[in-house]
Order: C-alpha cells, then sequence, then structure tokens
C-alpha cells in the first residue's frame, strides 16, 4: 500500500463514521453545529496521530492479553498531556477545543485504530493511517453538524440566514440519529460509484 | 508477544507507572502557568465587565465573601484618577444550581447610574456545558445577556421566561437548565454586590418574604439533567 | 435613593439571602424517585446523552442477546460505581491528584471486567455463559466511564451514587431492549436496498429517541 493510500483510504474506504461506524457517541454529542464538528474532528486527529506512534513504537513489548488496558492507559495520558499543555500554553485555542478534549478519551476510533492498524504496522505508516483517518473523521463530523445546523437552527459556520423558524429538533438528540443516518446512506451510494 | 502472567503484571505495571508519572511531571510544569492564566482572564474580565479598556489607569478593591464552598468575590473598580467607583465586578458561581453537568462561574459587572444599577456586561469564567447548547452562554450576543443588560436590577425576575412568563431573562435554544444555573449565578453576584455595598437585607422577615429559590426547580427541557434540582428546599 | 431602600434585593431569592446571612446554603433536597426516573426515561443514556452508542447499534439486532447485555451492563456499572467512588474519595481527592481521574477510572474499570469475568468463570458458570460474552466488550463502553464520571461530578454519596448508575443502566437495557426488539422486525421488513443495516438502525434510534423527548415532562 503506498503512503498516499494509507491516507486516502482514512477519507473514504475506512471513513470511521460513515464506513467502520466509529466513535458515534462523539459524533452524536458535539455536532449540533459545523464549528463543533470540525473542532472534534481537529482535536481527535492530533490525539490520534499521537496515539498512533506511540502504540506502534510499544507494541512489541506488550503482551496479547493485555493490549486492551494498555493501549487505553497510553491514550487517556496522552489526552491528559494534552489537555494540560494546551490549557497552559495556548489557552486562546484551549477555549475553542477544551471542551472536547475530555470527550476524546472514550472516542472508540482511537481504540480502534490502535488496535487494528498501529498495533500491527510501523510508525511512519501508523502516523500517516492517524492523518488520514483523523481527516475522515474530521470531514464526516463538519458535514453531520453542517448539515445539522442548516435544519436546526438556520444557520451555517455560525452565519445565521433563518433566525428561529427552523425545526429546533435537528439540534437535539432525535435529530442527531436521524441525519447521520440520512448522510450514512448518501455516503453509501457515493462511495460506492 | 506471548502472554505469561508475570510478563502481563510487569508491562501494565510499568506502562501505569511510567505514564502516570508523565502526566504527573506534566501536571507540575504547567501548573502555574494554568492558574496564571486563569488569573489573568479573570482580570482582564474584570475590568471588561465594567465597561472599562485600560486596566492602567484602574485600580480594583476586593472583598470576598465565603458560603459553603462558594466564593464571591466583589471588586469595586475605581479610576486611579480621581478614585471615583466605575463599578462593581462580582465574580460568582450558580450557588443554588448545577448547570448541565458543573456549576457556572460568572464575573457580572454592574454600574450605578442616577441610583439605578444595572448590569453592564457579563463574561462566563468557567462551564462544562454542552457544546453548540448550553455553552452558547460563552458568546457574546446570546439571549440571556441580551435580556439583562441596562435593565434596572431592582426589577429583574431571576427566573426564565421558560418557567414564569413573568421572568426577565430569555433562555438559551434547547438549554433551559444551563440558562437557570446562568441566571443564578447572575443572581448571586446581585446578591454579593448589595451585600458588599451594604444593601442586603439578610434579616430573618426578608428571608421569610423572598420568594422560593425551589420554585424554580421543575424542569421541563428535554436534553438537560433534572435531578440536581428536584425537590422542595427545606426553609427552615 | 433612600426611599428605594425597602424594594432593593427583594427579588433574591430565600436561599441565596439565607446564604449571605449565615455562610452556609440549604441545597435542595434531590428525591430518589427523581433520579431513578430520571435516569431511566428523560436523560435515557443512550438516547439523550450519547453514551454508550457503539454497542447500542453493535448488540441490538436479538432481543436475547441485548437482554444479556444490559444485565451485564448493569451488574458492570452498580461495581464500577461503587469502586471509583471510593478511589475518589479515599484516594483522588486526599492527596489531591484528581486530574489523574480519567486515567484510573479507565484502568479499574478494565481491571474490574477482567476480574469480573474470572469470578463468573469459577464461581457461576451458568452466569458465566449468559453474561461472557458481553463483558470484554464492556470495557470500551463508554457509558461506564461517563457515569463513573457524572457521579463524582453531581457529589452524590455512595448510596444515591450508586441507585444513580443502576438506573442509568436500566435506562441502557430498555433502550437496548426496545431497540432490538424493533430491529427484529425490520428484518423482516423490506427496507430499501441503501438503507439497509446501520442507516435505517440510526433512522430507528432517532425515531425512539423522540418517543422519549415525551418523557421530558414526567417530573
Amino acid at each position: 500500500m503506498s503512503k498516499l493510500q494509507i491516507i486516502s483510504k482514512g477519507i473514504l474506504k475506512e471513513n470511521p463514521t460513515f464506513a467502520l461506524v466509529l466513535g458515534m457517541c462523539p459524533t452524536l454529542g458535539v455536532t449540533s453545529s459545523a464549528i463543533n464538528g470540525m473542532g472534534m474532528g481537529v482535536a481527535t486527529m492530533v490525539v490520534l496521530i499521537m496515539s498512533n506512534i506511540s502504540i506502534s513504537l510499544i507494541k512489541s513489548l506488550v503482551p496479547d492479553k493485555v493490549r486492551i488496558p494498555a493501549f487505553i492507559v497510553v491514550i487517556a495520558s496522552f489526552v491528559t498531556i494534552i489537555e494540560m499543555l494546551m490549557q497552559a500554553y495556548v489557552p486562546s485555542l484551549y477555549a475553542s477545543l477544551g471542551v472536547f478534549i475530555p470527550l476524546i478519551v472514550v472516542n472508540c476510533v482511537i481504540l480502534g485504530r490502535a488496535e487494528a492498524f498501529a498495533s500491527k504496522n510501523n510508525v511512519i505508516d501508523s502516523a500517516l493511517d492517524g492523518i488520514g483517518i483523523g481527516l475522515g473523521f474530521t470531514l464526516a463530523l463538519t458535514a453531520v453538524g453542517a448539515v445539522r445546523e442548516v435544519l436546526g437552527m438556520g444557520s451555517i459556520f455560525g452565519f445565521t440566514f433563518a433566525d428561529g423558524v427552523m425545526p429546533l429538533l435537528f439540534i437535539l438528540a432525535p435529530g442527531g440519529f436521524i441525519v447521520l443516518g440520512y448522510l450514512m446512506v448518501l455516503f453509501n451510494k457515493i462511495a460506492k460509484r | 508477544m506471548k502472554s505469561t502472567l508475570r510478563n502481563m503484571v510487569v508491562v501494565l505495571c510499568g506502562i501505569t507507572v511510567i505514564t502516570a508519572l508523565l502526566v504527573a511531571v506534566v501536571n507540575n510544569m504547567t501548573k502555574d502557568a494554568i492558574e496564571q492564566s486563569k488569573i489573568n482572564a479573570k482580570n482582564a474580565a474584570k475590568f471588561k465587565v465594567v465597561g472599562v479598556d485600560d486596566s492602567q489607569a484602574y485600580v480594583s478593591r476586593d472583598t470576598t465573601r465565603t458560603i459553603g464552598d462558594f466564593n464571591i468575590t466583589v471588586s469595586t473598580v475605581v479610576s486611579k484618577a480621581d478614585d471615583s467607583i466605575v463599578g462593581y465586578a462580582v465574580e460568582a458561581p450558580s450557588i443554588l444550581k448545577s448547570g448541565y453537568s458543573d456549576r457556572i462561574y460568572l464575573m457580572v459587572g454592574f454600574v450605578e447610574r442616577e441610583g439605578v444599577t444595572s448590569v453592564c456586561d457579563i463574561e462566563v469564567l468557567s462551564q462544562k456545558e454542552t457544546p453548540g447548547l448550553g455553552a452558547n452562554m460563552e458568546r457574546e450576543d446570546n439571549s440571556l445577556i441580551r435580556s439583562i443588560v441596562g435593565r434596572d436590577m431592582s426589577t429583574v425576575v431571576f427566573n426564565v421566561t421558560k418557567k414564569d412568563k413573568d421572568a426577565t431573562f430569555d433562555a438559551l435554544t434547547g438549554s433551559t437548565i444551563s440558562s437557570m444555573a446562568y441566571v443564578n449565578a447572575v443572581e448571586t453576584a446581585y446578591a454579593g454586590y448589595l451585600w458588599a455595598t451594604g444593601q442586603l437585607n439578610m434579616d430573618e422577615e426578608a428571608i421569610e418574604a423572598a420568594p422560593s429559590g425551589a420554585s424554580v426547580a421543575h424542569d421541563d427541557s428535554y436534553n438537560e439533567e433534572p435531578e440536581a434540582q428536584k425537590g422542595d428546599v427545606d426553609n427552615e | 435613593m433612600s426611599s428605594f431602600n425597602i424594594l432593593i434585593g427583594e427579588n433574591i431569592s430565600a436561599e441565596v439571602l439565607e446564604g449571605f446571612a449565615t455562610g452556609n446554603i440549604t441545597m435542595p433536597v434531590v428525591t430518589l424517585f427523581a433520579i431513578v426516573i430520571g435516569a431511566i426515561f428523560v436523560n435515557n443514556v443512550v438516547l439523550s446523552q450519547f453514551l454508550g452508542i457503539c454497542p447500542f447499534l453493535g448488540v441490538s439486532s436479538k432481543v436475547e442477546t441485548s437482554l444479556g447485555m444490559g444485565m451485564a451492563v448493569t451488574f458492570v456499572m452498580a461495581l464500577s460505581s461503587v469502586v471509583t467512588w471510593c478511589l475518589q474519595t479515599y484516594v483522588l481527592n486526599p492527596f489531591g491528584i484528581g486530574y489523574m481521574q480519567t486515567i484510573a477510572f479507565i484502568l479499574v474499570i478494565a481491571a474490574l471486567v477482567q476480574m469480573v469475568e474470572i469470578v463468573l468463570k469459577k464461581v457461576s458458570p451458568a452466569l458465566y455463559q449468559a453474561l461472557g460474552i458481553f463483558l470484554p466488550l464492556i470495557t470500551t463502553n463508554c457509558a461506564v466511564l461517563g457515569v463513573a464520571i457524572i457521579t463524582i461530578q453531581k457529589e452524590f454519596d455512595l448510596l444515591t451514587g450508586v441507585i444513580y448508575s443502576v438506573s442509568t443502566a436500566l435506562g441502557f437495557a430498555l433502550a437496548l431492549v426496545l431497540f432490538a426488539g424493533i430491529r427484529e422486525r425490520l428484518d423482516v421488513e423490506d427496507v430499501p436496498q441503501g438503507m439497509r443495516g446501520v442507516p435505517i438502525a440510526l433512522i430507528t434510534a432517532g425515531l425512539l429517541a423522540m418517543a422519549f423527548m415525551g418523557f421530558a415532562n414526567l417530573l
């Protein structure tokens, strides 16, 4: 597999949201607007790249049976460290991305990629996989967020075009499920072509 | 790698110890910087909420009231030039109500004009509400701020319109619980301002006659937590 | 402004006034009934809090398996809430290492799940047969960690915390079983090609979530 393919497969063929159906909880939880979806996607991508690199570095040291607990601990510490560093040295970035960071710990995309890719491949490929899957995740979340924001709030990326006349339902929980379901149908149709 | 009990225990403990140490080191490294950035944000908010930009020309005198685990700090912002009071910046948590996941901490600026006290501006110091819903309270121009700024504080009804048609505050869309916690923080801040300026009537009759905060305890918003507010308050 | 003095501050609620007068606050009493109903119906963990969606979509194709999963989650959540509460109260708080919360909780839950598996296998093979295959899945169920953290955030005491966790888990089981029932019927329906599988499941979940919105005024 070429380096470029590793990146591009994360966006379409192995899109974490639409094709692998991983990380549904943050996908539905934070995508009430496009900008939130994007923020969560970017924050996840950073953590994913770092965790993929570190998992592929330590993979040969970890016995099979304790792989999952070991990986979880590594990921959780990573997330905590990134949160602290961001809060201390880039408070402005923390103000916009900070709310998503604790949610990343419980994102099964990270553990899923650690299991399925990083624990079997070398460091560079794992990093590229992190970039690819991260991009795919960001695009998917932004798309879901954009649709929900347009339908529920009548705005896009914060620019309002129809204030107060749209059904709020799409911002609330049921709308999240329904929008994601229909986007998945659309994605399957495009991916099949 | 093959798993034996020994290497499983060794590796897992090793990883745990190493990561815990790393986290502890980073925590020590960043603790002061985080504290400092919080203090800076607080200081900036203090002057911003009473409507002054140039903090060099003003000083603040702080008094603090502790209620239970909470501190309410009233900063009197004074002009260095003529020693006149510009306004009062009150840092207050929502002492009675939690938001969706934690208490809301606000910096509320009060100014006095011709004997009437009103809110100049409000900054959110800390909140953990849902992004896109309750977290919208951080936005510059949200419905909560719009409904309070400039109002005569003695006529304000501390509730959201969804619960009480006479209420002053317009709740954030889809986030009644977050909005009610916000309103409670504003109420606490106002009480703090009155307390610091010696205007707060705290004798038993006043408490007896005061409206009960529990009357707004019932929740009908969908995606919020009602438990924290549920139930009646023991007034004895 | 002396004539206004009587009016000033009379809009402040009794609890806040009392707080300033005494330096203490009387917190509103939360009834257990409200906690239970709130956690099961009003704030259903899957359908309104978006926690534990992966197992919700993954093991909800048959009513029988979803019952097993629901029971396993209830069991682990009850246990983990006791352990994490004690960990927070007796270890993390006294030593001031609250920032380790996530790491400690995750580790404890993972270890707990493994231990439950081993003990069940030895003590009650029948129960292990019923729950065993679901246990490894629970380690990655974000609802367990989420509920452990919420229990701490809400400052519940131990008993209330356990009741809250069990109610949340029951809400999870309820949603799972209901959903599995619907999906069993969906299997025999003529679903459009492109919507088969996860998409129709998500849309169904959306409709179920909408139905649960009806509980919002219950409390």
